[in-house]
């Protein structure tokens, strides 16, 4: 019995520290572990790139990781023990630039490698070391970033002045007004005067103009950085052929230069024009009889004008008919004369008459001209003089009965 | 040539203070002035409308003031004044017994007719002259329009149309004074005649246009047919001295007459162009469009005269 009540609390106590070893010592025995895992004392010092590659003349900043992994808190120096010639470099946060370090156990900084190239220092790879010491010398960790200058392809650009337009080809007929926008920006950081510059075909006009002004220019100031709109206004060669035409834009100071390449596309207008040689748009004409006119057709245009036909409005019974009838080709610039008969009725009333001769080029038309032209129709006189012969001949027969009865 | 000076001398003294002469003269005047009058009234009222005209001046004779323009009234009673100045030329002599008188004298049988004919027409220039200056002043004064050249012009060739048309009653009325002895019955003989020519005419012409040509009102009728209808009606008119009178002057005196025509047969694009340039005629086209008429009066002007002058050398004269 004895044994039996003896055993029960031996059991009970058994169990409540079984408990108490499940409950509360796992966490204390991960702990332990863990810090009892890492290593007394370690540092590491990592530039977050290895190798970096710049343009010549661009500085180059890089995160530094500084880290402790130790189970003791360090101090740490940070010292750059190889630097390429003629650099500059050196270990900072936002502020201040950075010679030690406090790091607690388990923990890291980040820092900044600033690394910045003198003006003498050629293309080329160059290496900087970093190390970190402990305050007693005991550990050394060391990092190296490779830092590779490229030579740079366009020389002049980025200190110079930049010129770029978002539509370079503009197309329209010849006699069309091409207007680009261009925009210019002064990349240098001085202030500067630039002066304005075109290539174009011979005979075509250029002009450069602000944004949204109406004026001239053929210079232009600029402050550092600052970019402006300007408009390059071109006008075609009227009589150029229809085709693609290139405009260089140069625009130059004595520092620096930029150049942007347009194209105006021509396709050729199609006009003609027609009139007499004297201006004269009257004709008289007698009734019945046919009067003659002769007119040019001239091509205006740039492009040539096929088929060009002659058309007349005329009265009823009149006649109008035109020599040559039609004209199969008209080059650009090219002078046709034209013949052309009218032929009032012959019992057409006297007084004036409005009669269209028009002129056509194509199917359907591409280029018209219509010239009115007022004839005034006028009575023969022939019958005029039957009137005065029969009045001459009455009177003769008055003067002849005078001779015969008179003195009785 | 002296005996003509002297009948000429006598005849136009014995018109001109005839009172005959003066009462006619003074209807005719009155009559004109009231049309011209009522025409230069209305034309002032619409002043603005002149400016859309070249001739304003010549409106005064056109326009019509009461019932009828200047013009027309000319071409109706202008040859009374011709018939009664020369109704009783000769027979009147005869039966006075002065022409033998005067042919006892040392004048030629010619110079008696000559300078009578010659008398009428001088009195009736100066008569027509005289109003139509009249008219021109009122004119002036009235509305205010100067005449330009081509105006004169068109009034002087209107002025010299109106003397050939009234010597032209007046020959007639001077051949039947030598037809026929009664005073009575050339006088009536002369304004038979001017009836028959200046009214039955034109009626004439109607119907034997209706003959020729039936126009049915109540159906369509091509447009030739009306056309033909319109020129045989006005050749027969033309026969009257007053259709050949008024068909001229009222071409004359309005230049925006192409024509004495009075239907003609138009195309739509001719009507069309023809009236873009709204164009008075030239007055030599003026002048062309109405020769015929022109010759034709002033040829049965003098047949006309030349028939009395022979008839009259012919005659008997002593009985």
């Amino acid at each position: 019995m004895r044994l039996k009540r003896n055993h029960p609390p031996c059991v009970v106590g058994c169990f409540v520290a079984a408990l108490f070893a499940a409950t509360l010592f796992p966490p204390f025995a991960f702990g332990e572990t863990q810090k009892r895992d890492l290593p007394p004392r370690a540092i590491y010092v990592s530039p977050e790139y290895t190798g970096v590659t710049i343009p010549q003349g661009n500085d180059v900043s890089i995160d530094l990781m500084v880290s402790n992994r130790g189970q003791k808190d360090e101090n740490l120096d940070l010292k750059l023990i190889s630097v390429p010639d003629g650099w500059k470099t050196w270990i900072k946060t936002y502020d201040f630039g950075v010679t030690g370090v406090h790091l607690k156990s388990d923990s890291q900084k980040n820092l900044t490698l600033r690394a910045e190239p003198g003006k003498d220092v050629v293309p080329g790879n160059y290496t900087v070391v970093i190390q970190g010491q402990t305050e007693d010398h005991q550990l050394t960790s060391t990092g190296q970033v490779v830092i590779t200058i490229q030579e740079k392809t366009e020389k002049k650009r980025p200190e110079g002045v930049n010129i770029v337009t978002s539509y370079p080809v503009l197309t329209g007929p010849t006699d069309a007004k091409f207007e680009f926008s261009v925009e210019v920006e002064n990349k240098s950081d001085k202030e500067g005067i630039f002066n304005l510059a075109a290539q174009v075909p011979e005979n075509w006009t250029v002009n450069f103009k602000p944004a949204y002004e109406d004026k001239f220019i053929s210079s232009l100031r600029l402050k550092a950085g600052q970019s402006q709109t300007m408009a390059v206004e071109v006008k075609a060669n009227p009589w150029a052929k229809p085709g693609e035409y290139p405009v260089g834009v140069k625009i130059s100071s004595p520092e620096a230069e930029g150049q942007v390449a347009l194209t105006v596309i021509l396709t050729g207008t199609f006009k003609l024009d027609a009139g007499t040689a004297s201006g004269l748009l009257s004709l008289p004409a007698v009734r019945g009889e046919a009067s003659l006119l002769s007119f040019y057709v001239k091509n205006t245009g740039s492009a040539p004008l096929n088929n060009v036909r002659f058309i007349s409005f005329q009265p009823e019974n009149w006649k109008v008919s035109f020599t040559p009838e039609s004209i199969d080709t008209l080059a650009p610039q090219e002078l046709k004369q034209v013949e052309v008969s009218i032929t009032p009725a012959g019992k057409a009333l006297v007084g004036d008459y409005s009669v269209g001769l028009r002129v056509e080029s194509g199917t359907p038309p591409k280029a018209d001209k219509t010239l009115e032209m007022r004839v005034s129709v006028t009575a023969s006189a022939a019958w005029g003089w039957i009137g005065i012969g029969l009045i001459l001949f009455v009177m003769a027969g008055l003067v002849f009965l005078f001779a015969r009865l008179g003195r009785r | 040539m002296q005996g003509l000076v002297a009948v000429f001398r006598k005849e136009l003294q014995d018109q001109l203070s005839s009172y005959r002469f003066v009462i006619l003269f003074a209807l005719i005047a009155m009559v004109s002035f009231i049309t011209s009058y009522m025409a230069a009234v209305h034309m002032r009222e619409n002043l603005e409308s002149l400016t859309a005209t070249r001739f304003p001046f010549l409106m005064l004779f056109s326009t019509p003031g009461v019932m009828f323009s200047m013009v027309q009234f000319v071409a109706f009673f202008g040859p009374l004044i011709g018939l009664v100045s020369g109704f009783d030329a000769i027979n009147r002599e005869r039966a006075q017994g002065t022409l033998i008188k005067v042919i006892s004298q040392p004048v030629y049988r010619d110079a008696v007719i000559n300078g009578k004919f010659l008398a009428g027409v001088t009195t009736i220039a100066i008569m027509f002259t005289a109003i139509l200056l009249v008219i021109s002043g009122f004119g002036l004064s009235l509305v205010g329009v100067v005449p330009g050249v081509e105006e004169i012009l068109r009034l002087f060739i209107y002025l010299v149309i109106s003397i050939f048309y009234i010597a032209f009653w007046l020959g007639l009325s001077i051949l039947f004074s030598i037809l026929f002895k009664s005073i009575a019955t050339s006088a009536l003989a002369s304004v038979a005649l001017w009836i028959f020519l200046s009214f039955f005419v034109s009626l004439g012409a109607e119907v034997a246009a209706n003959t020729v040509v039936p126009i049915d009102r109540k159906n369509e009728t091509p447009p030739e047919a009306v056309l033909q209808h319109a020129r045989i009606q006005e050749a027969v008119s033309l026969c009257s001295p007053m259709v050949l009178y008024s068909n001229a002057t009222a071409t004359i005196i309005d230049p925006m007459r192409k024509t004495t025509r009075s239907i003609i047969l138009m195309g739509p694009m001719e009507e069309l162009l023809s009236t873009r340039f709204q164009n008075p005629l030239a007055l030599g086209q003026s002048l062309l469009v109405v020769f015929p008429h022109m010759i034709a009066l002033i040829a049965i002007t003098v047949i006309c005269f030349a028939i009395s002058y022979a008839v009259f050398m012919l005659q008997e004269v002593r009985t």
